[in-house]
């Protein structure tokens, strides 16, 4: 067991960053902002743990755990101040043209890690040091990571900030009559994103051991979107279930590639055709299942089953 | 009247529209209309289709900006601020083509209603600390009572969108009630009802503004229940107002006559 854990530790730290991805780019969602930020914020993040450990306070050996956190502390405040910076401006845009501020967003900050020096340029950085002795460690710092996540999107559902984010998303104008500040909800949603994905790449630059220009970009948005999308855009539980089955997916295809004696094209489509898989996938699920696979009714479905089941277990003991 | 009394010990107007033009493109929508509310009166807005009326809701509460002119409500200017500042001056709404928060229940509809007057932010109401949490449940229950005053106690957890019309319709009039407004304004409140639903609307309309100290200013396009209901009628046509006054007025006045059954 405990071996069987040690094998898929990589797999599994980082289906975890995927689901925090996920509830990164989820969180705008609930005000009903399709923000395609969350890879840039992310990509920073990592570039935060990467200088400050192969620069600032180089350490040999095992890399202190106080300043993994002194570096997820910085990570979310920069990613605070660029998410105020970025999200009043804009947030300003909707539908459609939001999602292409961001893409550009994210573009802007790959081509500042291409050329600058302290981001290591093309090549990128290097032997960022490890924080723990093995790979299954890193849950200490992603699951409660995720655990936090997952409590505060439980709490926001029930509280009025929440209340205020889903009354936007249903319905702008209306929320605005209800004395809802749309632009101060939107811009706070959009900044929890951002810290969520900063944090997160604090994390995932020490577990790559090496960060550069490839991390975060483009294409990280549109896998993310499509975990997103496919996990359902209604409840928090979607983000993270499709955060986790679709950075497993890849590597699903990985293994299916290496069967013997597989025609050719089919090997080169599950090792290089993840995009394309993510494509088609955005179109089925988008006209079958709107709201995503896991969506509100089917949480009220699964609590009306449990108790009907209580309800049968209880009266065969009487 | 038992209004014109409360007129009199109450000079203030709650609500001054001066001179508001609002254009669209070569269309002028609103055209220079100028008139007051007084407190706890019922104010009706009447007019054929596309006469402005709907526009000038959406002027008074901030939707759309005037091209020219302003508005006061309770002496202050108003005509200048976002809605959610307008509606934090105490002026609520409902809307012709019904807006709830569709997937919502109307229980979470009307707290939503409550979002000016709950005390909690994100991260008391994260955190859950017992301030946050007691304005949580007060506006809980503020919305369950507004719910049941309108008669829809028993579909507190049913999404908005899966009521009625009528049902709707109230459950739009209790999001607005949570604000705790001075000034309702309502637009088509009884539109799609029969004539005895109609009858029973009137009567409450009437039963909110003596509850709450309430000044309403409504939307109606069935003239026995405007003249019937309202204290003062403005007309409008073709983004002009053309009368103003008590209802025997308005309705004997030649202009009015013209503009609702058209002259040769």
């Amino acid at each position: 067991m405990v071996n069987l854990f040690n094998d898929y530790a990589p797999l599994i730290i980082s289906m975890i960053l995927g689901a925090l991805l996920g509830i990164s780019l989820y969180l705008p969602l609930m005000t009903g902002q399709l923000s395609l930020a969350s890879p840039g914020f992310y990509a920073v993040g990592g570039y935060v743990a990467a200088i400050f450990s192969t620069k600032i306070f180089p350490t040999s050996g095992l890399y202190p755990w106080y300043l993994l956190l002194l570096e997820m502390m910085v990570a979310a405040l920069i990613s605070t101040l660029l998410g105020l910076v970025v999200g009043i401006p804009v947030l300003r845009l909707r539908g459609i043209y939001l999602a292409i501020a961001t893409i550009a967003f994210v573009e802007v900050l790959r081509i500042f890690s291409l050329n600058l020096e302290i981001t290591g340029g093309a090549v990128g950085i290097f032997g960022i040091p490890q924080p723990f002795n093995n790979t299954l460690e890193y849950l200490w710092v992603v699951l409660p990571l995720l655990i936090i996540s997952s409590i505060i999107l439980y709490r926001l559902e029930n509280i009025r900030v929440g209340k205020a984010f889903i009354a936007i998303r249903e319905d702008e104008l209306a929320a605005e009559a209800m004395g809802i500040n749309p632009t101060h909800y939107k811009v706070l949603a959009f900044t929890l994103g951002a810290i969520l994905a900063g944090v997160s790449g604090v994390i995932a630059a020490h577990f790559l051991n090496t960060w550069n220009a490839r991390q975060g970009t483009f294409d990280a948005s549109i896998i993310y979107l499509t975990s997103v999308l496919i996990g359902g855009t209604r409840t928090f539980v979607g983000p993270i279930l499709g955060g986790m089955m679709f950075t497993a997916l890849p590597e699903i295809l990985r293994s299916l590639a290496n069967i013997p004696n597989l025609p050719l094209w089919l090997v080169g489509f599950f090792k290089d055709g993840r995009l394309i898989i993510f494509g088609v996938l955005i179109v089925i699920g988008t006209l079958f299942f709107p709201q995503g696979l896991v969506t509100p009714d089917l949480f009220n479905n699964f609590s009306k089953l449990m108790r009907i089941g209580l309800n049968k277990v209880r009266l065969k003991k009487i | 009247m038992m209004n014109s009394v409360i007129k009199e010990t109450d000079n203030q107007p709650m609500l001054e529209v001066k001179q508001i033009t609002r254009r669209f493109g070569g269309l002028v929508a609103v055209n220079e209309v100028s008139f007051d509310v007084h407190n706890q009166e019922i104010f009706g807005l009447i007019g054929p289709n596309g006469a402005g009326k709907t526009t000038l809701f959406n002027l008074i509460t901030g939707l759309i900006e005037p091209s020219s002119g302003q508005i006061f409500a309770q002496a202050q200017l108003i005509s200048h601020l976002k809605p959610h500042q307008i509606a934090a001056k105490g002026i609520a709404r409902t809307f012709q083509n019904i807006r709830l928060f569709g997937e919502l229940s109307a229980l979470e509809n009307v707290i939503v209603g409550r979002h000016l007057h709950t005390k909690s932010n994100f991260v008391t109401g994260i955190l859950g600390l017992p301030q946050a949490n007691q304005a949580e449940k007060q506006a809980k229950q503020k919305a369950k009572e507004l719910i049941e005053l309108v008669g829809l106690g028993d579909r507190l957890l049913e999404k908005a969108k899966n009521l009625s019309y009528g049902d709707q319709r109230r459950l739009e009039i209790a999001r607005a009630l949570a604000l705790e407004p001075s000034i309702l304004l309502l637009d088509e409140p009884a539109a799609g009802m029969n004539p005895n639903e109609k009858q029973v609307l009137s009567t409450f309309i009437r039963d909110l503004r003596s509850q709450f100290n309430l000044t309403i200013i409504l939307i109606e396009h069935h003239v026995p229940l405007v003249m019937g209901l309202c204290d003062r009628i403005a007309v409008l046509n073709f983004g002009k107002l053309i009368a103003l006054g008590q209802p025997e007025i308005v309705r004997n006045d030649p202009a009015v006559i013209e503009a609702y059954l058209g002259v040769d």
